[in-house]
């Protein structure tokens, strides 16, 4: 089972995986036909239009309303509660073995490890597990290298100024 | 600085025993005349001052019935150098030991080429920042919890909870970026320095902590330094390190708005659901935060819309790395 899910996303299963979510638009959103802002404008969604969720490319997400397939500003979106679930699991949960629980409760505190509020605070040390960690370290030299491969090229960009919250 | 020289100033006052301070309304504005009092009533007045520039200190040196003088005088010399920064070495000794807490809380996830790629991907980020030669350290813990960790001198951690919902590397870069930022600004250690132990990061800068792991007051310092996790780090905080993050993933060539899209990923899960607990509890809200990201993201990223999310290597790397 494992060996075929892995297979299905070596095969590119990472185009799939945002479809079938859905979300509503926080705010009035133009609904563009390209991911660009002077790209025509397909439709003017008002706040809360229900659209359907079909990928991302940087700043704008992919997206099918009532009427038409376009493009919209992706922080204009709020997903829907637990849309994530619904668009599918990304692969990654059933490898990495990763409970979905759905279990509620703010502290559950079954073992003695974990990384709940009371788990961390009396947390003890494994220097074990620090020296096995560190083996996995890499050099910059492998991170350039790791780099090139997949064609990163590294800019010159500015911190942000800050906008009080 | 001037919250340094302030205390020296009180400090040389109270040595000739003629101080009358009057904290009015700030700590900016304590002013400072001279009257002549009785020497029982100035120390009170001492730990009045320094309670108020913001310094936890321990009942013990302010027992006013047998006043020990020395020690209040060693007191006053530790805040003022736990105001001072701790070097570098030491950041990263402290560094240490709080992640090998961390690791006592949750284990390494067995997958080395799960490590290796988290590894890469954080140290190129790592190289695009003020501190490219910090002994940068990443992580992914066997965790289903939603959340990721880093601690001073360069160690970050992330769960597999959190890996698991995420869609490019982008969005991993973005999240490695966030937990870098606070290691640059150091966040962590001024969140120590604000809780009840402060003194014992004093020590440490004041080598007067031995490191070497037999010292009980390091493993008190590296406890404190743990409990960060479970109280959080200051909301503004977690604002610097998120427009901080899209920045670092941006120079390293990332398409920039992976950390936007894993917050919003995280804002449609169930927030009643125990592996979100801890991050939901030590976070500002995640509408805020994008809120704030959709403001401060403007023009300036248009440059780099088109960078890639390498989405087909995330999944290629972790997906291929269980067999």
């Amino acid at each position: 089972m494992k060996n075929i899910v892995a297979l299905c996303l070596l095969l590119g299963f990472a185009q799939t995986v945002w479809a079938g979510g859905f979300a509503y638009t926080i705010r009035p959103t133009e609904l563009k036909a390209k991911p660009f802002s002077d790209a025509e404008t397909l439709a003017s969604l008002p706040s809360q239009s229900k659209v359907e969720v079909l990928k991302r490319q940087a700043s704008w997400t992919q997206v099918k309303s009532a009427t038409f397939t376009g493009w919209v500003k992706m922080l204009s979106l709020q997903l829907e509660s637990n849309a994530q679930n619904k668009r599918g699991d990304n692969g990654l949960r059933s490898l990495f073995n990763v409970a979905s629980t759905g279990r509620s409760g703010s502290t559950v505190t079954t073992g003695v490890r974990g990384l709940s509020e009371e788990q961390l605070k009396n947390a003890q040390p494994d220097l074990q597990a620090l020296q096995a960690a560190k083996r996995y370290a890499v050099s910059s030299k492998d991170a350039q290298r790791f780099a090139a491969q997949g064609k990163l090229h590294a800019q010159s960009v500015d911190y942000l100024q800050g906008i009080q919250p | 600085m001037r919250t340094n020289r302030t205390i020296l100033l009180v400090w040389n006052e109270l040595k000739m025993n003629t101080v009358r301070a009057e904290p009015v309304e700030a700590q900016e504005s304590i002013h400072i005349s001279t009257s002549s009092m009785r020497t029982d009533s100035w120390l009170k007045r001492a730990g009045s001052i320094l309670c108020l520039l913001g310094f936890a200190l321990p009942a013990a040196a302010f027992d006013f019935g047998s006043v020990d003088w020395k020690k209040a005088a060693e007191t006053v010399q530790k805040v003022q150098k736990a105001n001072a920064d701790i070097s570098e070495p030491q950041e990263i000794t402290l560094g240490e030991g709080i992640a090998s807490n961390l690791l006592g809380a949750a284990p390494l996830l067995n997958n080395p080429a799960a490590q290796q790629y988290v590894n890469r991907v954080g140290r190129w980020l790592a190289l695009q920042t003020e501190r490219p030669d910090l002994p940068w350290q990443f992580g992914v813990l066997d965790d289903n919890d939603v959340n990721a960790f880093s601690a001073p001198g360069g160690y970050v951690f992330i769960t597999k909870g959190l890996l698991a919902q995420m869609h490019s590397e982008a969005e991993l870069a973005g999240v490695l970026a966030h937990e870098i930022s606070h290691v640059l600004r150091k966040h962590q250690l001024q969140a120590i320095k604000k809780s009840a132990r402060t003194e014992l990061l004093a020590d440490l800068a004041n080598d007067a902590i031995k490191t070497n792991g037999a010292d009980p007051k390091f493993s008190k310092l590296v406890s404190a330094g743990t409990e960060v996790y479970a109280r959080g780090l200051d909301k503004n905080d977690e604002y610097e390190a998120d427009r901080m993050g899209v920045v670092i993933a941006a120079r390293a060539g990332y398409d920039p708005y992976g950390l936007p899209a894993v917050l919003q990923t995280l804002q449609s899960l169930n927030p009643g659901d125990s592996s979100v607990a801890l991050m939901f509890k030590t976070h500002p809200a995640l509408a805020d935060r994008l809120s704030l990201l959709d403001q401060e993201m403007t023009d300036q990223f248009a440059e780099q819309e088109n960078q890639p999310d390498l989405a087909p290597r995330f999944y290629k790397a972790l997906g291929a790395g269980k067999k």
